[in-house]
């Protein structure tokens, strides 16, 4: 393997994964033997291809199990048959070969419709009938389904609620809703009849990035909530490290070329190509998995502002410090007091009266590595106050610790 | 204007208006009946479309007299003869129509109703023809108008509604007849052509405020 050798080895967290019960082999094994309702949501491809009359080939001879209640992005390049992938389990597109399994059940034994009614469906344009008004929209599987209407009704109310849809847009019709708005209908209608399995064709493609950072983050928090089987196909990567548990990559024609999550693809991508396709910024992009309650936050130097400038200065030169963190009543960080504005000012002198360089940046406990980068880039005395969740100050990180933790 | 013919004649009238609805009535309805599945073949298998407009259209452009002309030695001076000819001329507008209509059903609506468990039969009339009923609406009113004005030819060969009356007022050189057969055929036109409107209105409460 003389392109694996020129990687970095593998990080230890990801030769642990592998080993975890939650790989490939291990998982095909649990579904057949230990049949519960757990893994009846599991998707299990089996040598699958999918070639078109044409003689081109989509896909081939796919082996990918995609574990239930996990959300599996499907990524990589156009034309790499990942969106052929994602159709083939509703059966929309027909395997050429193979076997495709939903639990233990082979989808090509099940009929078509049947099948599509159990398995929610989310578009790229949302796909909504113009026709109908957004409740009726949203009604359709459960009405295929033959539901009655009370119980047809109660569901529309909290479906609605559930995706963050305003009530008074039920009887519009999907032309009077913006796109995220409609986006959002679309996945109501797709959850409706409580399907065990999501799939999402470039849901969050067509709306603007404000909008889709925002999508993206309620789905993610929608997710762990419903704990659906979701395979959601995208183009963008960014997108895939940030909503998959795991994160499958094609190459063209059709073959997987990984299938790991997130943080391991990070740490160890399988080849060249997968380095290629995560980009040459991939140690800027674990930064941005992990968060800053994942380090050990430095105490840092801090007075608060009715501290008097003889006092602060004893302080700084005791701890060899640059500067000082000046703190409110309520411990929120009012600004950094250096040494060289310290140095000059009047020894009896309320600190707070001196110019304090605030930060332009707040960031929080649950901030990722990435944010926290960013911010301290700008940051006076080159450390970042991190705050909790109430905006106290808990103490500092630097780029040295960033760095370490990158290595 | 001669109201005392109108009064000694208003049986006549109103039976010649009884016959002309009926007439517009039928030959819509047998028009529907084959352009629709027709239609629904030409949108299944493209192939089909191109000669389906090619025959429809040829028979738009044969002149209705001579149409009529050349139904006589098979079906004589009957409703049958009239009813053909008029049901041939809808069928080009009609076939038009729908298949404009249903061709006009995104491709991401019918891929959504796919994905979501329609059956083919359930989405054509639950999704496709909904969608479709505007533009199938547009081609149910240029039939209505085009067929009104046309019946009153047919009474050239005994049937005619309204245009009977064109014929006695011609044959007697007497405007009236004329003046009220023209003014009830118009009137008839103008309210079908209304009514299908209102009726659009009342289906399609999506299209309110779209444009």
């Amino acid at each position: 393997m003389p392109i694996d050798s020129a990687l970095p080895t593998r990080g230890s967290v990801c030769s642990l994964q592998e080993d975890t019960p939650l790989t490939n082999d291990h998982r095909q094994r649990v579904s057949a033997e230990d049949r519960d309702t757990h893994d009846s949501s599991a998707i299990v491809f089996e040598g699958v291809t999918k070639r078109y009359d044409d003689g081109t080939v989509a896909v081939e001879s796919l082996d990918l199990t995609l574990p239930a209640g996990e959300l599996t992005a499907l990524v990589g390049p156009s034309g790499c048959g990942k969106t052929t992938t994602l159709r083939m389990i509703n059966r929309l597109e027909t395997l050429s070969d193979g076997r495709l399994l939903i639990g233990d059940r082979d989808v090509m034994s099940v009929d078509a419709t049947r099948l599509r009614r159990q398995i929610g469906y989310v578009m790229q344009h949302s796909g909504l009938f113009p026709h109908k008004t957004i409740a009726d929209n949203i009604a359709v599987v459960p009405r295929l389904l033959g539901w009655d209407k009370q119980r047809i009704r109660e569901r529309v109310a909290e479906l609605v609620e559930l995706v963050g849809l305003d009530d008074t847009l039920a009887q519009r019709y999907p032309h009077q809703l913006s796109g995220g708005q409609q986006q959002r209908v679309g996945l109501a209608r797709a959850l409706a009849a409580d399907p065990p399995i999501l799939l999402m064709d470039e849901p969050f493609a067509a709306v603007d990035p404000i909008v889709r950072a925002h999508l993206q983050e309620e789905f993610l928090n929608l997710q762990r909530r419903v704990q659906k089987t979701i395979v959601m196909v995208t183009h963008d990567i960014d997108e895939a490290m940030k909503l998959g548990d795991r994160v499958a990559i094609f190459a063209q024609g059709g073959k997987l070329a990984q299938f790991d999550t997130p943080t391991c693809l990070l740490a160890a991508p399988a080849s060249e190509f997968v380095v290629d396709f995560i980009g040459a910024d991939r140690e800027l992009r674990r930064l941005a998995l992990e968060r800053l309650d994942s380090l050990e936050l430095d105490a840092g130097l801090t007075a608060p502002r009715d501290e008097i400038v003889a006092r602060a200065r004893s302080y700084l030169q005791q701890a060899g410090s640059s500067g000082i963190v000046v703190l409110d009543e309520a411990r929120a960080p009012l600004g950094w007091l250096d040494w060289d504005t310290l140095k000059q000012a009047d020894d009896r002198a309320r600190i707070d009266s001196l110019p304090l360089k605030p930060w332009r940046h707040r960031l929080y406990v649950h901030d990722n590595l990435r944010s926290a980068l960013n911010a301290l880039i700008s940051a006076p005395g080159e450390v970042m106050p991190v705050l909790n969740a109430q905006g106290r100050y808990l103490g500092v990180i630097d780029q040295l610790q960033l760095t370490r933790r990158l290595s | 204007m001669n109201r005392d013919w109108i009064a000694a004649n208003s049986h006549q009238i109103t039976a010649a208006l009884l016959q002309h609805i009926q007439l517009v009535g039928l030959s819509l309805l047998f028009g529907f009946l084959i352009a629709f599945p027709l239609a629904l073949l030409a949108v299944r298998w493209p192939r089909l479309y191109g000669p389906s407009l090619a025959v429809t259209g040829v028979m738009f452009t044969i002149p209705s007299l001579a149409l009529f002309i050349l139904l006589m030695p098979f079906t004589g001076l009957s409703m049958a003869t009239s009813l053909i000819g008029l049901t041939l001329y809808t069928l080009l507008i009609l076939f038009r129509n729908i298949v404009q209509g249903l061709r006009g059903v995104s491709p991401i609506v019918r891929e959504a109703a796919r994905a979501l468990g329609y059956t083919p039969a359930r989405r054509l009339f639950t999704v496709e023809l909904p969608i479709a009923l505007p533009v199938i609406v547009a081609g149910i009113r240029i039939a209505a108008v085009t067929i009104i004005g046309m019946v009153t030819v047919t009474a050239l060969i005994g049937q005619g509604g309204l245009g009977q009356l064109f014929i006695t007022g011609f044959t007697l050189s007497f405007a009236t007849p004329l003046i009220i057969g023209f003014v009830l055929s118009v009137a008839l036109a103008v309210m079908v052509d209304l009514a299908l409107v209102g009726i659009l209105y009342c289906l399609t409460p999506w299209q309110r405020g779209v444009r």
